[in-house]
């Protein structure tokens, strides 16, 4: 998986998501996201090396949602 | 020209740096912070990212345990509130502000809680000892001043911690005298901290902190928009959102930063010996004028706060004279009737508390028209 989009519980976890994968190399963006079953929230959209990424995430305890896979 | 000695209460002038960020938000960050995605919005979620992270830094937290508040009052009370959602035992100091004693004694009138009572002392042994006592298996958490709004007393918060820590008890801080002054760090044994923005910290009025270190839960007392997950009626739970319903204070916000990074650069330990300086030259002025009383004890640590009373004059009258000569000095009972009642000051007191822009010259000044306030009225 090469790219993916997560669902991030708040703006501040996305841009802590944001902060952590792009100082590791993960080229990644955050995106307003209106299309979640709870409502508006925060995406984050991982370009490359997304299984690898959901790792860190994982490691540092950053709650997402995996919302879109593919690439 | 009026010369402000209640800086306790918020300081005043505040540095050129948090003036231009106030100006700079106010101008420049228009968009609505965490509320959609487009570009003004984003732009003024990623200026509140950055003082969250910013703070956090200072306070030893993480950006997303870092909330931002209206004030020190709103903090404890979402704090107190939060933590206390469900009952148990609350202990607080008796020297606590009403932003404290308040919010916890509703919650024991309508027997949500059970409250007690520590007394503080001038020596520091004694009062964790206070402390120790009235731990309970049903305690749930301790709130206490780090510093007391009335006398300046500096509490011996990091035993307190200590003995939380020991009793796997909730220990909150009112960091309200104590921030910007001494340093404070949640790896101090604080659980949450609460201060205000606009005192030691140098941001506008309007703004304050509530940070957590993330160990306990702290249940949503206001609960609204908070720009996710809208479609769900139940409030998200996740700091800092949880806590942040409603539009936040950005031109505070970015204040408030510059605040602390003016605290920063300046040090604590600086303005801390600084602003002792002056009331150190304010005590000694003042303790030769006859019916002076300084409420300072012997063995007891303090921030640069003084205050003291006249023999005879109401501290309310004292204040009004000293207002009439330009000087503003903030008399009464300091919304700390507790501390009031636990120093024997029925009527209250006036309080002397200077900032990092105040000058010796003008405490020395202040001493000499109190001196022939006194004078007049002993006549």
């Amino acid at each position: 998986m090469k790219k993916c989009t997560v669902d991030m519980p708040s703006y501040t976890y996305a841009v802590k998501a944001e902060r952590l994968l792009k100082a590791r190399g993960y080229p990644c963006d955050i995106k307003r996201n209106s299309g979640t079953e709870k409502g508006c929230g925060f995406s984050l959209v991982i370009r490359s090396g997304c299984r690898e990424a959901l790792m860190t995430l994982d490691r540092y305890s950053i709650p997402y949602t995996l919302s879109g896979g593919g690439g | 020209m009026l010369i402000n000695f209640d800086n306790a209460a918020t300081t005043f002038p505040k540095p050129e740096s948090v003036r231009a960020a106030a100006r700079n938000a106010a101008e420049k960050l228009g968009g609505n912070s965490g509320r959609g995605g487009h570009a003004l919005a984003m732009k003024s979620s990623a200026a509140v990212y950055s003082a969250r992270e910013s703070i956090a830094e200072m306070f030893g937290a993480q950006p997303e345990n870092t909330v931002f508040t209206l004030n020190c009052t709103h903090a404890l009370n979402m704090a107190i509130q939060g933590v206390m959602h469900g009952g148990g035992h609350l202990i607080i100091s008796s020297m606590e502000h009403n932003s404290v004693a308040r919010p916890a004694a509703a919650l024991a009138a309508e027997k949500r809680i059970s409250l007690s009572v520590a007394e503080v002392y001038p020596d520091d042994s004694r009062t964790v000892e206070s402390f120790r006592k009235l731990m309970r298996p049903d305690t749930k958490a301790v709130v206490c001043t780090l510093a007391s709004n009335v006398t300046g007393q500096l509490l011996p918060w990091k035993a307190i911690a200590e003995v939380c820590r020991e009793h796997g008890v909730c220990f909150i801080a009112d960091g309200a005298q104590a921030c910007g002054v001494t340093d404070v760090s949640l790896s101090d044994g604080i659980n949450i901290l609460c201060t205000a923005g606009h005192k030691g910290l140098y941001g506008l009025s309007g703004t304050g902190l509530l940070i957590s270190d993330g160990s306990f839960s702290i249940y949503p007392v206001i609960q609204g928009g908070t720009g996710t997950a809208s479609k769900d009626l139940r409030q998200p739970l996740l700091l800092p959102e949880a806590l942040e319903s409603g539009t936040l204070n950005i031109p505070g916000i970015m204040s408030l930063k510059a605040g602390c990074e003016f605290v920063r650069r300046t040090g604590t330990d600086a303005i801390f010996r600084h602003e002792s300086a002056v009331c150190s030259r304010f005590i000694r002025e003042i303790s030769d004028i006859p019916g002076i009383r300084v409420l300072r004890s012997e063995g007891a640590s303090y921030v640069p706060i003084v205050s003291f009373t006249a023999e005879g004059i109401p501290p309310e009258e004292l204040a009004a004279e000293l207002s009439d000569a330009g000087y503003c000095l903030r008399a009464g009972f300091h919304c700390a009737a507790l501390a009031h009642s636990s120093l024997g000051t029925e009527n209250g007191t006036v309080r002397f508390s200077p900032s990092v822009f105040s000058r010796t010259q003008d405490a020395v000044s202040l001493a000499a028209v109190i001196k022939l306030i006194v004078k007049n009225k002993n006549k």
